[in-house]
């Protein structure tokens, strides 16, 4: 039989949700606008009616969902408003569909975004109030009986939300590709910040220089990631798929393209994007995204370029060259080195971390203070004491991996902790999957 | 007085209507010479005595359709402009594509001018090699059409027929307006041959009424219109019988699964509070997705007729053609004979029904086979229905307020057309836990729902003020709107433009002009706001004539 479309060599199910009537405020690059033009690319090249495209809707999630995950606030409640429990729902429908084999690749395109929500949450944070992708991953670890997953954070901005959430889980690979701290928004994402006492090396951190482009990309991915997932080797690939890494985003300074989203996109092999940032809604976005669903799907992506593209105006100079290899050796130094780095914790009981987490959306701080309860048979329990806006959390997290005496432990600490007034005092058990609240 | 004539594969049915009331009926053998003379034939003997009562004619026919499927299709040239985006190499549309270089962006905004120098040299290549009509297309042209009619322009003293995408629908996706716009190029030559035999008849007979053709979508429009778009009449068999049922139906606003049961196929079409459901872009014809808009149906390829074969689970029914029921002299058993046995037909010999029963199973009685039988029938319908109306809740949809507010179809009503409708009504209705009426007169329920459909338009409008530019790309409309337009100011404009439509087709009043889709966004660039982008959907609601 004829065919009169081209179709997907590999099923991909797309969760498109540009919520046009939600926004932080009207003029918030995070506004109504942001997905407009794509949705409109996406629709008018009749991706509906590819054979293996599927669309979904999104669903929402739940408080579980979310709580699973986060601490929150005073709670999930008042913090989060419908718009995220769809977005935050939409990545769990492109989970889903992958899991239950509707399709093999999915992509989330929705918004708000959420990799700058850390494990604590007291209000909106880079855009994000709830980390989409983590809920998403927990989720699936709950339902699906995942383990090792690796999560690849290709947004300008470090994702240190996720990595955050992260830290101290040696089952989760957390790697990001970022516009270097000290001249971008969160300012984190260094080389040695490369995991929690019980998960060394299981964070990696790639910071590029401004301008970087696609030969730059192209290095890091060859180089660092590749091997780092090769010898991760995880049960499941998710993509933070952010796109501000883009030569007209506004408000960051990078150099790359639709192209080069495309390329990277066919090399990774995501079984799950998720679209984090990306703020050049015109002349990025309907691009970006194209090049990203058609990479996933297996298609050609060779039209995909963005008025006026001319690859000789993405030429690396001789400096950013050099920064980036330096990025990628020191990375993959890390990486190796690990087991050498893990070894200073050894026999520790517990390790404090203490953090200060500036709320940049409405400008407040919130103190934090984190115990890794260490264990020699599992990644152990998770203390938390955070204060901020006069208000108080004190948590304790079990994670999916914890042995059952950790579980235990962090159990009686929170029976044991009394209760006081205007603290919230919640207890976080991704083993029972129940969060309790004193 | 309204005449409707609906034309089927084999037969044409023909009602004269006053008030409502059916006055004459006829059913012709469409046989091989010209479908007109056919017509006309039909025609003539459903005239009024009082030629002057004669309020309209209205047609449903298969010209196009059988075009389609016996390749007699005209020579087209297309110019396509994909710009950005899917690589445009898999559209197919014949020898003569040229694509033009420019590109417009999801903005409507011209990012590159596409290169002329070489189309006059093209199109006489493409004219001296048989070549008369051209259909030509852009990305994005319902944002934006001047390369499309640039090109048009061009063509115009070289071809007879010329189709510009943007004036077949102003919806998006552009691989369905090439195709529809290759569809319609390739029928404009056949349809104007239609058009001028049909003109000629009339005049013969003295008939000077206005002529209105069947659409897919349930609608009519008018005969000079359907000379620009002959794409829209194909499709147009459901339309008669979706709108032949709501005739015959008495409580208008029902959620209504409607199922019309022939031979070897059953079509089934939805309606939500007594409006029949429309494809979300438009229908697929012989693989090709176009932007025809046209009702929402399946066609499950079951009947009273159907070949059934049993296995280790039971029984197959469909997809290929029995022949005759054995309980009307044939050799192979038949959906039908299990009715016969049942003894929900009064026709056939029972005897010879039982007997294929008999052969299919005959370690149980005639009457449990029987059974068993239909109820695969009714649960193949079922199960399509059920998918129908998953899908349709599993739309996309872009807003937080659409999502939480969609409600899934519950149809509260059945009804049933066609051969077996009668027969299979009650084990239906018990499938589908839902009351099942069979309407009287439903053999000319075709008929009767070409004669009253009313007729439809669909219009958008989009808007962009910071770019101060409005169009309404069906009618080829591009203003400038001023920066201060806003959303009333576009639902006005728009309604506007469908009165005006309403009045130049002598489209009776009352009609309803809805508004289907209506979407504002702000344009901010920096900190400003800098503008609004508007879009709307209005159409003329499809129903059926008061007479
Ligand atoms: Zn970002
Ligand atoms: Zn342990």
């Amino acid at each position: 039989m004829k065919t009169y479309m081209p179709s997907a060599d590999v099923s991909t199910g797309l969760v498109l949700f540009p919520a046009f009537d939600w926004c932080i405020s009207p003029s918030h690059p995070e506004r109504e606008e942001r997905l407009l033009y794509t949705k409109d690319q996406l629709i008018e090249e009749g991706l509906e009616d590819v054979p293996g495209i599927h669309f979904f809707n999104p669903e929402l999630a739940t408080d579980l969902d979310v709580e699973r995950v986060h601490f929150c606030v005073p709670s999930a409640r008042k913090l989060l408003t419908n718009s995220h429990y769809i977005s935050t729902g939409g990545t769990i429908r492109a989970a889903r569909a992958v899991m239950e084999k509707e399709v093999e690749r999915s992509f989330a395109v929705v918004r708000p975004p959420g990799h700058h929500a850390m494990q604590t949450v007291f209000g909106d944070r880079g855009f994000c109030i709830v980390n989409i992708e983590s809920v998403m991953v927990e989720y699936i670890r709950r339902h699906y009986g995942i383990r090792k997953i690796a999560i690849v954070d290709t947004d300008c901005h470090h994702g240190d939300g996720t990595q955050d959430i992260f830290y101290n889980d040696p089952d989760t690979l957390f790697i990001s590709i970022h516009q270097d701290g000290r001249t971008l928004y969160p300012g984190t994402g260094h080389v040695y910040e490369n995991g929690g006492p019980s998960a060394i090396g299981a964070t990696v951190n790639i910071p590029l220089p401004p301008g970087t482009s696609e030969k730059g990309f192209d290095m890091v991915m060859e180089r660092v990631v590749m091997p780092v997932l090769e010898e991760f080797q995880p049960e499941l690939i998710i993509n933070s798929a952010g796109q501000d890494n883009h030569y007209t985003d506004p408000i960051t300074n990078m150099n790359f393209t639709a192209q080069g989203y495309a390329r990277l996109t066919r090399q990774l092999k995501p079984d799950i994007c998720v679209l984090e940032g990306g703020y050049s809604i015109e002349g990025a976005l309907p691009y970006t995204n194209l090049g990203i669903v058609l990479s996933l799907a297996g298609m050609d992506t060779s039209h995909v370029l963005e008025p006026g593209y001319d690859p000789e105006d993405f030429r690396q100079n001789h400096r950013i060259n050099n920064s980036i290899e330096t990025s990628c050796n020191e990375a993959l130094e890390m990486y190796r080195k690990r087991h050498q780095f893990a070894e200073k914790f050894k026999g520790q009981e517990n390790v404090v971390e203490r953090k200060q987490i500036f709320y940049d959306t409405t400008g407040f701080q919130v103190n934090q203070t984190r115990v890794y309860h260490l264990c020699p048979r599992c990644a152990g329990y998770t203390q938390l004491l955070a204060e901020g806006l006069d208000q108080h959390l004190h948590g304790f997290s079990i994670p999916f991996n914890a042995c059952p005496s950790c579980q235990q432990k962090a159990r009686d600490g929170f029976a044991k902790t009394k209760k006081e007034r205007g603290i919230r005092l919640v207890l976080q058990d991704r083993v029972r999957d129940l969060v309790d609240e004193k | 007085m309204i005449i409707g004539i609906d034309v089927g594969g084999t037969h044409a049915d023909g009602v004269l209507l006053d008030n409502g009331v059916v006055k004459r009926k006829k059913k012709v053998a469409v046989e091989a010479r010209p479908l007109e003379d056919t017509l006309i034939a039909l025609l003539d003997t459903l005239l009024p005595d009082e030629r002057s009562r004669l309020k309209k004619i209205q047609l449903s026919t298969t010209l196009c359709t059988n075009a389609l499927l016996t390749g007699d299709l005209a020579r087209v040239g297309m110019f396509i402009e994909a710009g950005p985006g899917m690589n445009p190499s898999f559209l197919q549309c014949g020898d003569y594509v040229h694509y033009l270089n420019g590109s417009i962006d999801h903005r409507g905004i011209e990012q590159k001018a596409p290169d002329l120098s070489q189309l006059n040299e093209i199109m006489e290549e493409w004219h001296a090699e048989g070549v008369d009509s051209v259909g030509i297309v852009t990305k994005f042209s319902h944002r934006n059409s001047r390369h499309e009619k640039i090109v048009g322009e061009k063509a115009l003293d070289i071809f007879s027929h010329i189709s510009l995408g943007h004036q077949l629908s102003g919806l998006p996706n552009f691989p369905r307006r090439v195709y529809t716009t290759w569809l319609n190029s390739s029928l404009k030559k056949v349809f104007s041959q239609f058009k001028k035999g049909i003109e000629t008849g009339l005049k013969k007979h003295d008939i000077s009424c206005p002529i209105f053709l069947l659409k897919a979508d349930g609608g009519t429009m008018p005969f000079a219109a359907a000379g620009v778009s002959p794409c829209q009449t194909i499709h147009s068999g459901p339309s008669a019988s979706v709108m032949g049922c709501l005739a015959l139906h008495d409580n208008g606003a029902d959620d209504i699964i409607l199922l019309d049961i022939g031979g070897t196929t059953t079509d089934i079409a939805l309606f939500s509070e007594g409006i029949p459901l429309l494809e979300p872009y438009g229908v697929t014809i012989g693989g090709r997705p176009t932007l025809i808009r046209a009702l929402y149906t399946r066609s499950v390829p079951i009947g009273g007729d159907s070949t059934i074969s049993r296995h280790a689970d039971g029984y197959t029914i469909g997809p290929r053609k029995a022949g005759t029921a054995m309980g009307f002299g044939g050799s192979t058993p038949t959906p039908t004979d299990a009715m016969i046995t049942l003894g929900y037909m009064e026709d056939g010999d029972a005897t010879a029904a039982r007997r294929g029963m008999q052969m299919l199973d005959d370690s149980c009685s005639a009457e449990e086979t029987a059974e068993k039988i239909l109820k695969v029938f009714c649960e193949r319908i079922h199960d399509t229905v059920t998918t129908m109306v998953d899908t349709l809740f599993s739309r996309p949809v872009f807003t937080v307020a659409d999502l939480l507010e969609r409600e899934k179809l519950e149809p509260n009503k059945l009804m049933v057309i066609g051969g077996p409708a009668l027969a299979l009504k009650e084990m239906l209705g018990q499938t589908f836990s839902l009351p099942c009426t069979v309407p009287d007169d439903f053999e000319v329920a075709n008929a009767i729902g070409a004669a009253r459909a009313r007729q439809t338009v669909q219009l958008s409008l989009y808007c962009d003020t910071e770019l101060n530019r409005l169009s309404i790309p069906e009618l080829s409309i591009e203003e400038a709107p001023g920066r201060n337009f806003g959303l009333d100011d576009a639902r006005t404009r728009l309604i506007e433009a469908v009165e005006d439509i309403a009045s130049k087709q002598a489209i009776n009043a009352p009609y309803t002009i809805d508004i289907v889709e209506k979407f504002e966004s702000s344009i901010v660039r920096g900190f400003n706001s800098t503008g609004k982008i508007l879009s709307l959907k209005a159409q003329l609601r499809p129903g059926l004539v008061e007479e």
